[in-house]
């Protein structure tokens, strides 16, 4: 070929590869598909999460319910502090709390433990609250006694507007049910809750800790005043207040960003699961095109065409391709958005909008032709293989794979590049590097599986049926599909078992095993002279039952040794809610049966007037905390220091009384506390919840079975979904292997012809089909369940701390659903070589 | 000799866009059992379209082939392919040897398709027979052109076939393999008593057979 320039070179290039692209597209329609899935998955997480992000930081005020909030907990706070804030902004008052609230005048009535807000004229200082009917917000203010409750609680109770209901020994109107209210951030989403007047908090007895209690002052600041330097103002205020927390827009929804930041990772790294499948593929379709075009390349080397030129030919037309892809995909993830949008605005009042980011887009350009250039540099490679002497002979050679060291390295390093990009650019590094340790362990393990399963058949000839030998030979042979279906359908298969697993052990322990072992209630807000009451309450509707009762004192760690508790541990740590907010403590006698102590001694009686403090050994370790450690409480305003003893092993799974901390009794007791209670009856149905209102109407009662339906509700949707979800990895694998067997055509159809020339019936053809499959699929399962059953006892034991158990039927169901949708289209596909055109062939057309 | 095949009223058409086109036109024929017939014609003639017929390949469009006193024209194409098991060899001029396959594999194939109770063994003696011993694990594509063909014809008489149908055996040979082919093949008709019907250009190899059919524009001359 004439030298030619750079640019030359480049133009000349361009034009042979669209062209080639242009009437070669049909022969790489798996290769399309195949990237236009794993793509517009890709781009559906992108857009969605920042969609969401978007949504959540254009209304972080609406969410906050304000341009600031000062938290006070379970305080009312200083209120010479908040008053010095009035004077430069408004502030609105929220007192939040949970009580029961139950219906009254019905023949048989029902209580519901329900969360309470109480809000000010002032609210809400952004947003809107939407409620029916008309007025009713401004009368709830006005007229005394009245609520709001939501729709999920008139649902549950049956309630209907000015019907009367009952909050601890007051009776309430119902005068209007809130569909949504804007502060979503700092308030319960999900759940039963109510909106009431400020004036309720008087009229009604609650207690701290019962009744979680909950003080905020939402500030709005003044149009034209500068945020920044109202925010330092109002900083500098409570800068001497350690009981205060204030929060920034930035920080409304943590949880939720948390929840989006999760999920998307999660489903990204299904994603590039998918892609990196989807490149098994792609590398598979590839290495067929060059070979179907193997005479051109030939040619186009005899006339002059150097062999990087023709390389670059072929790299450019997946260049070309996977832009024009990449675009399809990422346009077509934009209607994904109305669908999240019904959900979002359904369940929490958010609205989301398509939005285009130009960095969203390179992003996934870039993963795509990472996944491309990983995958074409071997098949590519083997350009170097056809010799245009071959067109003298008319002979050539199939190719094959070419792997050279520079490949190699080039090829490991682009997929370290793209571990790294996903790893680092997720919520939770470590578990995404732990996903790709494990599936790259497993994408090699199939490997060699494939490899073992090939050798076996050829070094044992155990059979001497027919159509077994002839399904060996189909699986054993140099270009068999094997380890292509072994891999592909291996890896989707681990995934999906893998999570069936573990959502099935989830729901089983939350729908049988914790009811079995858990309370049927918890009580909250038993006042220190209300305890005989409340056992004899029980007794009296249930002899049998099983009451435990202890004292709980609210505390919060000030200082661990003398220094901020911050320093010990990350936000992102499973223990930090230990410092997160005021947590209940309690103190009792001696070790609890299900808290057995690994470390250290039980409480030291020589020292009754010094605190003692026995902790939850996980909470220990996370926080690196040390026997003899210091820990600063602050008990009621108090600061008392107290000794860490002794570490527990705390087992939360039970949900009965558990503690992350439980103090010396000797010196405890003389804290100012209240009750909590759990109680097993012998007969639920005994318990009469109003009758026990009746005898202390300020008692919190959460029956534990309504809210493990609830969560069991929301896991069930959330498996299915993800479940749906990691489907898409067997979707890939399963066009993966249909254009493994396509890309086979013509071998399949020439040796299906010949098999009728002999005497193969079409059935026998279709059996050593079937046998073929069951030959592999049976060893996929093996490995898969394997698999499966590792990881999943590995993150229901360790990650969720469950029980795990194996679950047989869902193998069964799964590999089945699975087994019969492959065999299906592998016999699809293969039918149209199952009956080859006899004439043509035999005359070489 | 009794008859092994017999050809009434044959026709074979093939619809190409929307024209007709007329490949065999009222074939009749019969082939008696030890019988070597000759098929010559010039291309196109219907040479190959007759072989395929004959075997079962194909259908014809009108007409019946009675092959041992069972008109195979009514069977499924599973019974057929169950007559072809048994009965029928067939060769190619490209041989059509499956290429992942040894030698001896697709030999062996047929013998295991007819349940035969050692059928590596019966392989190993017809590769033998024919000089093929040091080759019985090479692949197809490992074999020359004369071995192909003595391997697919160690395959097409494995189960002692009544018929032996060859379409242009030599056409891909050079003259010292074609007459080496040549030789087994009508050696082994003689031998086993087994009838052959071969379609070729080469005269030489025509007149080997005891009666010749001239075929021009599908009909027999």
């Amino acid at each position: 070929m004439e030298k030619l320039n750079k640019y030359s070179e480049f133009t000349l290039i361009f034009k042979y590869a669209s062209k080639d692209l242009g009437r070669n597209y049909k022969k790489i329609s798996s290769i399309i598909l195949t990237l236009f899935i794993s793509l517009f998955i890709l781009s559906a997480i992108f857009t969605i999460e920042d969609s969401l992000k978007k949504e959540l930081n254009d209304n972080a005020k609406v969410l906050l319910g304000g341009d600031l909030e000062i938290d006070y907990n379970r305080n009312q706070g200083n209120l010479n502090l908040v008053n010095k804030v009035k004077e430069f902004s408004t502030v609105s008052q929220m007192i939040e709390f949970s009580t029961m609230l139950s219906t009254v005048g019905r023949t048989k009535n029902k209580s519901l433990f329900t969360r309470i807000k109480t809000v000010d004229e002032k609210y809400p200082l952004y947003g809107k609250v939407i409620y029916e009917p008309k007025g009713a917000f401004d009368r709830m203010q006005e007229e005394p006694n009245t609520i709001l409750i939501n729709e999920s609680l008139s649902k549950t109770l049956k309630i209907k507007i000015n019907e009367k209901v009952k909050v601890q020994d007051q009776i309430f109107t119902v005068i209007g049910i809130i569909k949504s209210v804007p502060d979503v951030s700092g308030f319960v989403a999900f759940g039963d809750w109510a909106l009431a007047g400020k004036q309720t908090l008087e009229i009604l007895k609650l207690n701290g800790i019962g009744s979680f209690l909950n003080y905020e002052y939402k500030v709005k600041f003044n149009l034209n005043d500068d945020p920044d330097k109202i925010e330092k103002r109002i900083k500098n205020i409570f800068k001497n207040d350690e009981k205060v927390k204030l929060r920034y827009p930035e920080n409304s929804a943590s949880g939720l960003k948390r929840i989006i930041n999760s999920f998307s990772q999660f489903l990204s790294l299904v994603s590039i699961s998918a892609i990196l499948i989807a490149g098994i593929g792609i590398a598979n379709t590839l290495l067929s095109f060059i070979n179907q075009n193997n005479m051109s390349i030939a040619v186009r080397k005899a006339v002059g065409f150097y062999s990087v030129n023709i390389k670059n030919l072929y790299y450019l037309q997946l260049l070309i391709l996977l832009f024009i892809i990449t675009v399809i995909s990422y346009v077509s993830s934009f209607l994904i958005i109305p669908v999240v949008d019904k959900y979002l605005s359904d369940g929490l009042g958010l609205n989301v909008y398509p939005k285009f980011s130009l960095i969203n887009f390179i992003k996934i350009f870039l993963v795509g032709l990472l996944v491309l250039i990983i995958f074409s540099i071997p098949t590519i490679s083997s350009i170097d293989q056809v010799k245009a002497s071959n067109l003298f002979r008319n002979v050539f050679q199939n190719l094959q794979f070419y792997y050279s060291k520079k490949s190699i390295t080039l090829s490991i390093i682009l997929l370290s590049a793209l571990v790294l990009i996903f790893t680092f650019s997720s919520e939770k590094a470590t578990y995404s590097f732990g996903y790709f340790v494990a599936f790259f362990n497993c994408l090699i393990i199939f490997f060699l599986l494939s490899k073992i399963v090939i050798y076996s058949l050829k070094k044992f000839n155990f059979s001497s049926n027919i159509l077994l030998k002839v399904s060996i030979k189909n699986i054993t042979q140099t270009k068999s599909i094997t380890p292509i279906t072994v891999m592909s359908l291996g890896l989707g298969l681990t995934l999906l078992l893998t999570l069936a697993l573990v959502g099935t052990n989830f729901k089983r322990e939350i729908a049988k095993s914790i009811p079995d072992i858990a309370p049927d209630y918890f009580f909250v807000g038993i006042q220190k002279g209300e305890k005989e009451k409340f056992e004899k309450g029980i007794y009296n509707m249930d002899p049998d039952a099983n009451i435990e009762i202890v004292p709980i004192v609210s505390s919060g760690i000030v200082k661990i040794n003398g220094v901020n508790p911050n320093t010990y541990i990350k936000p992102d740590n499973d223990s930090y809610w230990v410092i997160g907010s005021e947590r209940r403590s309690s103190w009792v006698e001696n070790v609890p049966k299900d808290n057995p102590i690994l470390q250290g001694e039980w409480w030291d009686l020589s020292k009754p007037n010094e605190l003692q403090i026995s902790l939850d050994a996980k909470v220990a370790s996370d926080f690196k905390i040390k026997l003899g450690d210091i820990f600063t409480l602050n008990i009621y305003g108090r600061e008392i220091d107290g000794k860490v003893i002794n570490f527990r092993e705390v087992d939360y799974r039970d949900l009965s009384i558990n503690f992350a901390m439980l103090f010396n009794p000797q010196f405890a007791k003389n804290i100012p506390h209240e009750y909590l209670a759990t109680a097993k009856f012998n007969d639920p149905d005994k318990f009469d919840e109003t009758l026990m209102l009746e005898v202390l109407p300020s008692l919190s009662m959460i029956k534990i079975a309504d809210y493990l339906t609830k969560v069991t509700a929301v896991l069930n949707k959330v498996f299915i979904a993800v479940t749906l979800i990691s489907a898409v990895t067997i979707v890939i694998g399963l066009i993966v292997i249909t254009s493994a067997i396509m890309v086979q055509g013509k071998v399949k159809e020439y040796q299906n012809l010949v098999f009728k020339i002999l005497g193969f019936s079409k059935k026998d053809i279709v059996y050593s089909s079937i046998i073929e499959f069951f030959i592999i699929f049976m060893s996929v399962i093996l490995i898969a369940t394997f698999f499966a059953v590792t990881g999943s006892k590995f993150i229901v034991e360790n990650i969720f701390d469950l029980l795990w158990k194996f679950d047989f039927k869902v193998l069964v169901y799964l590999c089945s659903s699975v087994g019969l949708v492959t065999l299906v289209l592998i016999m699809v596909t293969n039918l149209k070589y199952l009956n080859p055109k006899v004439y043509p062939l035999i005359r070489n057309q | 000799m009794t008859t092994l095949l017999k050809l009434k009223k044959i026709n074979l058409k093939y619809q190409t866009g929307k024209k007709n086109i007329s490949v065999l036109n009222n074939i009749d024929l019969i082939i008696k059992k030890k019988e070597t017939v000759s098929v010559v014609g010039e291309s196109g003639s219907g040479k190959t379209s007759l072989i395929m017929l004959i075997g079962g390949l194909e259908r014809p469009t009108s007409g019946k082939i009675i092959f041992k006193e069972k008109e195979i024209t009514s069977l499924t194409e599973d019974e057929i392919s169950e007559v072809r098991k048994k009965s029928i060899g067939i060769i190619f001029q490209s041989f059509y040897l499956i290429p992942n396959y040894t030698a001896l594999e697709n030999v062996a194939l047929t013998l295991e398709l007819n349940k035969f109770k050692n059928p590596k063994k019966e392989a190993k003696i017809l590769l033998d027979r024919f000089g093929l011993k040091h080759r019985f694990n090479n692949l197809p594509s490992q074999l020359s052109g004369g071995e192909q063909q003595r391997v697919a014809i160690a395959r097409a008489i494995a189960m002692k076939p009544d018929l032996i149908l060859a379409d242009e055996p030599t056409g891909n040979l050079d003259t010292e393999n074609s007459l080496m082919i040549s030789d087994i093949l009508f050696k082994y008709v003689k031998e086993e008593g087994s009838s052959l019907i071969i379609v070729t250009h080469d005269p030489k190899l025509a007149d080997k057979s005891k009666r010749k059919i001239n075929i021009k524009d599908g009909k027999i001359k």
